[in-house]
């Protein structure tokens, strides 16, 4: 199932709170403002009390951090320009966000000429320093607190609107808001509807961060003369009179200096955690394909009753029994695969079919070791070649993996380093593995790439993968998994990106290399008739466990399980009768987070009665012993009262699609 | 699914007599003349009143392109889209011709209920309590309960918002709809589903429809005519039975060649 990418935004924002630093941060801001606030009603008179006895005095009890040329206190005076400071750095913001918006905003809503007109507009000011830009429009404006608020805010307004350009563009071009302006719907209402309320967290934080960056901007104004001017004073001004006394009482400097630092802060440490809190959630997480981690910590070992020889006709070349994989999940563990036991034998092509999430990838991924933390695989007994896979060292494991096991993925362009050139990608293969010289590793790879039919393979290997076809990549990937001898390819949805032609040739591709060299297959695809085509046996998965297990030939007359049953007469082909509705499958898949008790598939299964609910069926031989079947009805005729009537109305049911 | 048959509710809500779409040299290029990229040349394609047009191609072939060209999403570079004689209409809130997206993940708002999602589609002037009524109505339509309607799409599997995506489409009241491989990103077991509600619908609404898919079997099943393209062309059109019994182009051979499961299975060692 694709990753959920909503989340309730409250929850989002708690998350914020919840680490040390964003709590911190949260604290500080919340004292900062609060200062901001409460600062010039309590201590405005002690601020402005002139007490002429006592100019530019040092510290003392009396006064803190000493007193200016009138004898005012520098503490009360620095804490009183709190409001000042503060609030003239968020009024500049506030301008530089509204501009940034009409400006970010203005090539979506002017359509293209013009928006590129602004665009290059934007492009050119952001190449100006901001503070250049500040200074240039201060000289504009005039020197005083207004003038710089809007030099500030105008300066900053560029860099703003780049970045609503950036957002916008994003979501303009998901679907959705293509569905809405094919609807009809006006490009101010689909900007107000759509797209600002997608982009509204990268741009609070960003403003957040703004914020902090005006404060500093408007310290170094006033410093310079050039913004808040007396009797008016913010933090910056008091800096440029404190600087003058340095020497005299180093704290009139100090003060200011120290309550500028905290503010900027508050402001930018806000933003950073409010970011990183968002940005966390937003990312979600799903075991990757990458880095084998090996993450077992499989049951006591039981040992084979017979160490197997590799190589031995009569040995499987993968062997699994009751393979687990879990992840930590909101309510105790999730487990996605639920005790999968299967053999593949040497040259045999193994089909694994199920609906997304039925484990039938995972299942894969926990064989090639390729699990990542936190999920945990744990198996009585996972061997490749007879070597066990779950002891061992992680680099005889590698070894291992790395030259008898290739893995193919469906999207081989993630399965490539975009920099690199192929040659060299595929030669690292051998030369890590089998410790080849970089001239053999490189012979070998352009001779693989000739084995997987890519035509001028010598020139082909000094190309990048972006200049492959989608077809060739994938024939890449899989010349790249022959740079060792494997025994055995796993190809996890191998065509399912590619056009059918395309389709037709690798799966051709990896026949030949079976038949060629005795490889094993292991191919896992969402479509029956792929698997049915390419495969001599067949492993259907349903939530996590194999229901049945059998051989290709007879998926379409001779399937047992209802699961199976349905999931072939679902599809249709190229002789499905066009007067009948397509058969259905009921329901819903089962979430791996709640499989219930019993069988899993009896809520959607026509024979299920109340055994089937309660107790779950195992994995046994039905009428052969190739022939293995879960299910207490197998091979039972399916009540036929017409073309099945689904319930009128299919209540939406809810799920928690947050799961792991 | 119920069985597509004609039925008593058979007729238009609206009654509007539905229309012919007539792509005539419809051409888009991208980019600038000497450099650019032509991603449907020339094509002319009719999609006559209350048929399925199935157009069938591999990727880049242009068929979204055209698709999206017919709505207004992409610039026509030289011809015309018609329906029913006049051009296509792509401004204003009337949208007489309406599209569902592939990818139901991407297609709703994630920050919007389904029923707001489809309130957007119906054109001004129902009383809110009508439009309220309306999304109902569309939601029991493609068989979705309509007290879910303030339902995020988070919450709903990728069948369910292909249908919600659909109701949306409904909701414009088109008389034609064009349905851009809307089955792709679906389990099989759910595609069947929406298949088959395609079909009722279409019959049951007198839909013109230009049905887009790379998958053969599915176009033979939902339609009546079927055109292929390749290369920005139309190299192949004719009704759907002939095109995929005897097929005159190289090209059309070779994409059926290639269906899965039209070659002998293999046996068991």
């Amino acid at each position: 199932m694709a990753a959920q990418r909503t989340r309730q935004p409250t929850r989002r924002w708690r998350q914020v709170v919840r680490t040390p630093l964003g709590a911190g941060a949260s604290l500080l801001m919340a004292l900062v403002l609060l200062l901001a606030l409460v600062a010039p009603m309590l201590w405005t008179d002690q601020a402005d009390a002139v007490d002429t006895g006592n100019i530019l005095a040092g510290p003392s009890a009396e006064h803190w951090a000493g007193t200016d040329n009138l004898g005012r206190d520098i503490l009360f005076r620095s804490l009183v320009a709190a409001r000042l400071s503060v609030g003239l750095a968020l009024t500049a913001t506030a301008i530089a966000i509204v501009l940034g918006l009409l400006l970010g905003t203005a090539p979506m809503l002017l359509g293209r000429r013009l928006g590129r007109l602004v665009t290059a507009s934007v492009d050119i000011a952001v190449a100006f320093p901001g503070l250049l830009l500040a200074l240039f429009f201060a000289v504009i404006f005039g020197v005083g607190a207004r003038g710089a608020v809007l030099a500030i805010g105008i300066a900053g307004a560029p860099s703003f609107a780049r970045l609503v350009h950036t957002l916008v563009a994003g979501v303009a071009a998901r679907d959705y808001v293509a569905a809405a302006r094919a609807a009809g719907v006006g490009r101010v209402r689909v900007l107000l509807r759509h797209v600002l309320p997608n982009i509204s967290e990268p741009l609070i934080v960003n403003a957040t961060i703004g914020a902090g960056g005006a404060l500093l901007s408007f310290a170094g104004l006033s410093f310079l003369g050039l913004g808040v001017q007396a009797p008016q004073y913010d933090w910056g001004r008091l800096l440029f009179d404190g600087i003058g006394a340095l020497y005299v009482n180093p704290a009139a400097a100090l003060a200011p200096g120290l309550t500028v630092l905290l503010a900027g802060l508050a402001f930018n440490l806000f933003g950073e955690s409010v970011a990183k809190g968002l940005g966390v959630a937003t990312l979600g997480h799903l075991p990757e394909r990458r880095s084998a981690g090996p993450a077992t910590s499989g049951p006591p070992t039981i040992r084979a009753e017979e160490p197997v020889v590799a190589g031995d006709d009569e040995a499987p070349v993968l062997d699994v029994r009751d393979l687990w994989v879990s992840f930590p999940g909101a309510d105790g563990p999730v487990q996605p695969v639920r005790g999968v036991s299967f053999a593949v034998r040497r040259g045999e092509a193994v089909g694994v079919v199920g609906e997304s999430g039925s484990g039938k990838s995972l299942t894969a991924l926990a064989v090639s070791r390729l699990i990542e933390e936190p999920g945990r695989v744990e198996a009585a007994r996972l061997q490749l070649l007879g070597a066990d896979l779950r002891t061992g060292s992680e680099r005889a494991q590698r070894q291992l993996l790395g030259t008898s096991l290739a893995m193919v993925f469906q999207d081989p362009m993630t399965s490539f380093n975009p920099t690199r050139r192929m040659g060299g990608q595929l030669a690292e293969v051998a030369r890590q593995h089998q410790g080849m010289t970089r001239r053999d590793a490189f012979g070998r790879a352009v001779d693989r790439l000739a084995a997987v039919r890519i035509p001028e393979a010598r020139r082909r290997a000094g190309q990048y993968p972006h200049e492959f076809s989608g077809g060739m990549r994938q024939r890449a990937m899989i010349g790249m998994g022959l740079m060792g001898s494997p025994a055995l390819i796993i190809a996890d949805e191998p065509t399912t990106a590619l056009d059918v032609t395309v389709q037709q040739q690798v799966l051709d591709l990896l026949q030949a290399i079976r038949e060629a060299d005795d490889v094993a297959l292991v191919l896992i695809s969402h479509d029956v008739t792929v698997v049915g085509e390419v495969c001599d046996r067949v492993l259907v998965m349903y939530a996590g466990r194999i229901v049945e297990d059998l051989a290709a030939a007879d998926l379409a007359t001779g399937a047992a399980h209802p699961y199976t049953r349905a999931l072939v007469a679902a599809v249709p082909d190229m002789e499905t009768d066009l007067e009948q509705p397509l058969a259905v499958v009921p329901g819903r898949p089962v979430a791996p987070g709640e499989v219930p008790a019993g069988c899993a598939y009896a809520a959607r299964c026509p024979l299920a009665d109340d055994r089937c609910r309660a107790e779950d069926p195992q994995l046994a031989s039905f009428e052969t012993p190739d022939h293995r079947v879960a299910c207490w009805h197998a091979g039972e005729p399916i009540p036929v009262d017409g073309p099945r009537e689904p319930a009128p109305v299919d209540p939406v049911e809810l799920v928690e699609v947050d799961a792991p | 699914m119920s069985t597509p048959r004609p039925t008593s509710q058979s007729a238009r809500p609206t009654g509007r007599p539905t229309a012919e779409l007539r792509f005539e040299d419809v051409t888009v290029r991208y980019g600038s003349a000497r450099r650019g990229h032509t991603a449907v040349d020339r094509v002319s394609l009719t999609v006559p009143p209350g048929q399925v047009v199935g157009l069938v191609g591999e990727s880049g072939s242009g068929k979204s392109t055209l698709a999206r060209a017919a709505v207004g999403l992409a610039p026509l570079t030289g011809g015309r889209v018609l329906l029913g004689g006049a051009p296509v209409p792509t401004r204003g809130r009337r949208r007489p011709l309406q599209m569902v997206f592939q990818d139901p993940y991407s297609s709703l708002d994630p920050r919007m209920t389904i029923g707001d999602s489809i309130a957007e589609a119906i054109p001004p002037g129902p009383s809110r309590e009508e439009r309220r009524a309306e999304v109902a109505r569309l939601l029991e339509l493609v068989h979705l309960d309509p007290d879910r309607a303030a339902v995020r799409p988070g919450l709903l599997s990728g069948g369910q918002r292909q249908r919600v995506a659909l109701a949306r489409a409904l909701a414009g009241d088109p008389q034609v709809v064009i349905a851009d491989e809307i089955t792709s990103a679906l389990d099989v077991s759910i595609q069947g589903a929406v298949l088959n509600l395609v079909r009722e619908l279409q019959r049951e609404l007198g839909l013109s429809m230009l049905f887009i898919s790379h998958n053969l079997a599915v176009v033979r099943y939902v339609a009546s005519h079927v055109a292929v393209m390749r290369d920005g062309v139309i190299v192949e059109e004719g009704p759907a039975a002939r095109v995929l019994a005897d097929p005159h182009h190289d090209y059309t051979r070779a994409l059926l060649a290639a269906v899965p499961g039209t070659r002998t299975p293999r046996r068991t060692p």
